[in-house]
């Protein structure tokens, strides 16, 4: 493989493929490609094979076969260069209860090599980005589960690394702080780094993402913009609406190439009480997986 | 080789931040305990208000100051890379470009000044209670912290291995729980070799402990005669933090 930054390639990876020892095949030869400032969000139900395929990325999980290179770095056989140009946010990580704020973001600064002053003013930035001000000086330990969480983030993005792993970022933070990691993570993707995240949160991948991946079974199902995705699913409109007619009334979803026919549909059968949306994303998801987002196992 | 440095400095200085909210456990298995088991073994070997010959209190001054050193470096830094391990936290250190070893040595300087707080704490209780130790000057105390370094590397040797094989939290805190008293209790350590079991005679050959409680009891006494004692827990460091540092991989299989 020929990955290096010329090529405008960021990931590459070739038939990666994770069974583990009890026989489950995590992920099952997948091929992904990311070019350079692309922001791509991997979607999937509990047990898809997200998180297995991201750690394998960031090369806490070794691969039972296949390729990754991260900027043209091999990342299975030279981790520690590879990840030296990527910021992750593990899924389910802990934080250091008795440092303070300042104290974790500027220890795991210097750990990535930032000098002291760096590590410093990249802190002070941070925090002030992460709405963390008047935690800056608490310890970690005495903070909610969605301040640690933005730490977490934070940890990711020190040293400004070109390339950014985030698994399930924003998952246990409030609509609030979702929103503030949310610009923060524009921000970055506007300066031209490259972001892979994973989310549960379809609104989160159509606002962030300009790319989104689908994966289940541990194979990318589908792959490409939010329009391609859309382009592929034939019924754009979404008609949700009670069935009622003096009995009981049942909810009914029916989907509808044009709004015309939507329409008619609703006319011959004299619903009054009805919703008429263009199809979500969840619903291209639907159509092409065959569940949904909140069906699954969970995932080792 | 900098980097080396500054990765080994930043993790004992975040290890070394935890003694702000956990001064209290540290003093309890590093002081306290280890006194009170002096205090302990004095009162015993004194029966029927005999005197304790000042021979007998170095000896058990030793054998709790080897008692400190075990609970420092087995059970309370065990539990901690156990903590590490099972919450995620070394979960951080592992998508660093940070080396396994770098993690290791950080925390093994944290022990050594556990360690180093331990044996003082030890001494200087044992001045208040009227020890008479005979460490003879600078070249006394030298060797002293040599015994207690090198100590140190073997015992967290043992540690780094449980921290890094077990499979869950609880399995591990029993482990270094039970090997950080067990090492002690089953090694010629407060006893005689002679008078204990000939099987836990034997098994106190193989223990870092019989060595440590030899090198600290011949230098409390004057004897400065401890090369054969550090030679064998050189060799046990190296070989154990050798497995310590094979078995420990940021990469999951």
């Amino acid at each position: 493989m020929n990955n290096s930054p010329e090529n405008n390639l960021a990931v590459r990876v070739e038939n990666l493929t994770k069974r583990y020892k009890n026989g489950t095949h995590a992920t099952c030869g997948i091929d992904f490609v990311v070019r350079c400032g692309e922001c791509v969000a991997i979607l999937g139900a509990n047990g898809a094979g997200k998180t297995t395929f991201l750690r394998q990325l960031t090369t806490e999980l070794k691969p039972t076969s296949g390729a990754i290179e991260i900027f043209g770095i091999d990342a299975i056989q030279d981790a520690n260069k590879a990840k030296l140009l990527m910021g992750v946010t593990p899924q389910e990580a802990g934080v250091f209860e008795t440092l303070t704020v300042t104290e974790h973001l500027e220890f795991f600064g210097k750990l990535k090599g930032l000098d002291k002053n760096s590590a410093k003013i990249q802190t002070d930035e941070l925090i002030k980005n992460l709405e963390l001000e008047a935690e800056a000086k608490k310890q970690v330990g005495m903070l909610s589960g969605g301040q640690r969480r933005r730490i977490l983030i934070g940890l990711a993005f020190l040293g400004k690394p070109p390339l950014l792993i985030l698994d399930e970022p924003t998952t246990g933070l409030d609509p609030q702080s979702r929103r503030t990691v949310w610009i923060l993570l524009k921000q970055i993707i506007a300066s031209g780094v490259t972001v892979i995240f994973s989310t549960h949160y379809l609104e989160e991948a159509e606002q962030i993402a300009n790319r989104i991946a689908f994966i289940d079974g541990g194979k990318i199902v589908a792959d490409g913009s939010l329009t391609e995705l859309r382009a592929g699913f034939p019924n754009k409109y979404r008609l949700s609406y009670l069935n009622g007619n003096g009995q009981i009334a049942e909810p009914h979803t029916e989907f509808f190439a044009d709004f015309a026919a939507a329409r008619k549909f609703i006319g011959e059968r004299e619903i009054s009480e009805y919703q008429l949306a263009t199809a979500s994303l969840e619903d291209v998801y639907f159509s092409i997986v065959g569940k949904s987002l909140t069906d699954g196992n969970d995932e080792q | 080789m900098k980097k080396r440095l500054t990765d080994i400095f930043c993790i004992f200085q975040i290890h070394l931040a935890r003694l702000r909210r956990e001064a209290g456990p540290f003093l309890l298995a590093a002081i306290i305990f280890p006194i009170t088991m002096f205090l302990f073994a004095s009162g015993i070997a004194g029966q029927s208000n005999e005197t304790v010959s000042n021979n007998a209190k170095l000896h058990f001054l030793a054998a709790s100051m080897v008692f400190s050193l075990s609970l420092t470096a087995i059970s309370w830094l065990g539990y901690l890379m156990l903590e590490n391990r099972f919450t995620g936290k070394l979960k951080l250190f592992a998508t660093l470009p940070l080396a396994p070893s770098s993690y290791v040595f950080g925390i093994l300087i944290f022990a050594v000044l556990q360690g180093s707080l331990g044996t003082i704490s030890m001494l200087v209780a044992a001045k208040i209670l009227g020890v008479q130790t005979n460490i003879g000057g600078v070249f006394g105390v030298l060797l002293l912290a040599l015994t207690v370094f090198i100590a140190l590397l073997a015992l967290c040797g043992i540690s780094v291995i449980v921290a890094a094989r077990v499979r869950s939290f609880s399995e591990g805190s029993l482990y270094t729980d039970a090997l950080g008293a067990g090492i002690v209790l089953l090694a010629p350590v407060y006893y005689s070799s002679d008078s204990m079991p000939r099987l836990l005679q034997w098994l106190g050959w193989i223990l870092p402990t019989t060595y440590i409680n030899s090198a600290i009891s011949k230098i409390l006494a004057g004897n400065p005669f401890v090369g054969g004692e550090i030679s064998i827990l050189v060799l046990m460091a190296l070989v154990l933090l050798t497995v310590g540092f094979k078995t420990l991989d940021w990469r999951e299989e």
